[in-house]
């Protein structure tokens, strides 16, 4: 797995929009949960889907978990056609969502996020309460189980202020 | 963190309002410890352990897999 702030600066630098949801949100707004992959939402204009594909491309996407005689290209067309894609590429094992639970496509998902410098590149971090949302919508046992925690922090955030 | 917000924050966690939401998370079981210790770093120091937590948890599944529990 490559830093995060080398991962999104790949992304930046192809202008991609995405923003950081999941695990490595839950990470970067100061839980303690461990993850093993990077999770985003995805701009589906066909632009942004152009840039996906383009910035992907020199790490190798490929299926994560599918048998390796499967053809597959990760191209702009293939983005297009699908939704979400659980990637394993030369970065790290990357998920790209189209929509997320409870909260939706790129719009909302994006209107639910905070800006967090990294690295002196803007990045776009789901927030507490977006987390708390979208993991309350999926209702999952493991969702379910990072509630108090996120709740939690979002206090202890908003009493102190820390970002 | 400044210095002030670390010091409500040390006591948030080490004594978490009865009732509220973080002392709900004490009782479930999470550590404040690690909260208070991730709060402590900036988004960047945050983004750049990411990596090596991920190693650590890949390393341990490996592991487990390579050495599953004796009958």
């Amino acid at each position: 797995m490559k830093e995060l702030p080398e991962i999104f600066k790949i992304l930046y630098d192809a202008s991609l929009e995405f923003v950081v949801i999941g695990g490595a949100a839950m990470h970067l707004q100061g839980s303690a949960y461990v993850t093993k992959d990077v999770d985003f939402c995805y701009s589906r204009t066909p632009e942004n889907m152009r840039r996906l594909a383009t910035s992907l491309a020199p790490y190798h996407p490929k299926l994560r978990g599918a048998p390796a005689d499967l053809p597959f290209t990760f191209d702009a067309r293939a983005i297009a056609q699908g939704l979400n894609f659980t990637l394993t590429t030369d970065l790290g094992d990357l998920d790209f969502l189209g929509e997320v639970t409870g909260l939706g496509s790129y719009k909302e998902v994006k209107a639910s996020a905070d800006t967090q410098i990294i690295d002196g590149i803007p990045v776009l971090v789901l927030s507490l309460s977006g987390l708390i949302k979208t993991k309350k919508a999926a209702g999952r046992a493991k969702d379910l189980y990072v509630l108090p925690e996120l709740e939690g922090l979002e206090l202890l955030k908003r009493k102190t202020g820390v970002e | 963190m400044t210095p002030e917000q670390s010091k409500l924050a040390y006591e948030l966690i080490t004594n978490p309002p009865a009732g509220s939401k973080l002392a709900d998370a004490k009782d479930w079981g999470v550590d404040l410890t690690l909260l208070y210790a991730n709060l402590k770093r900036t988004p960047s120091e945050r983004a750049r352990s990411f990596a090596s937590m991920v190693h650590s948890y890949n390393g341990l599944r490996d592991a487990a897999r390579e050495s599953p529990p004796s009958q």
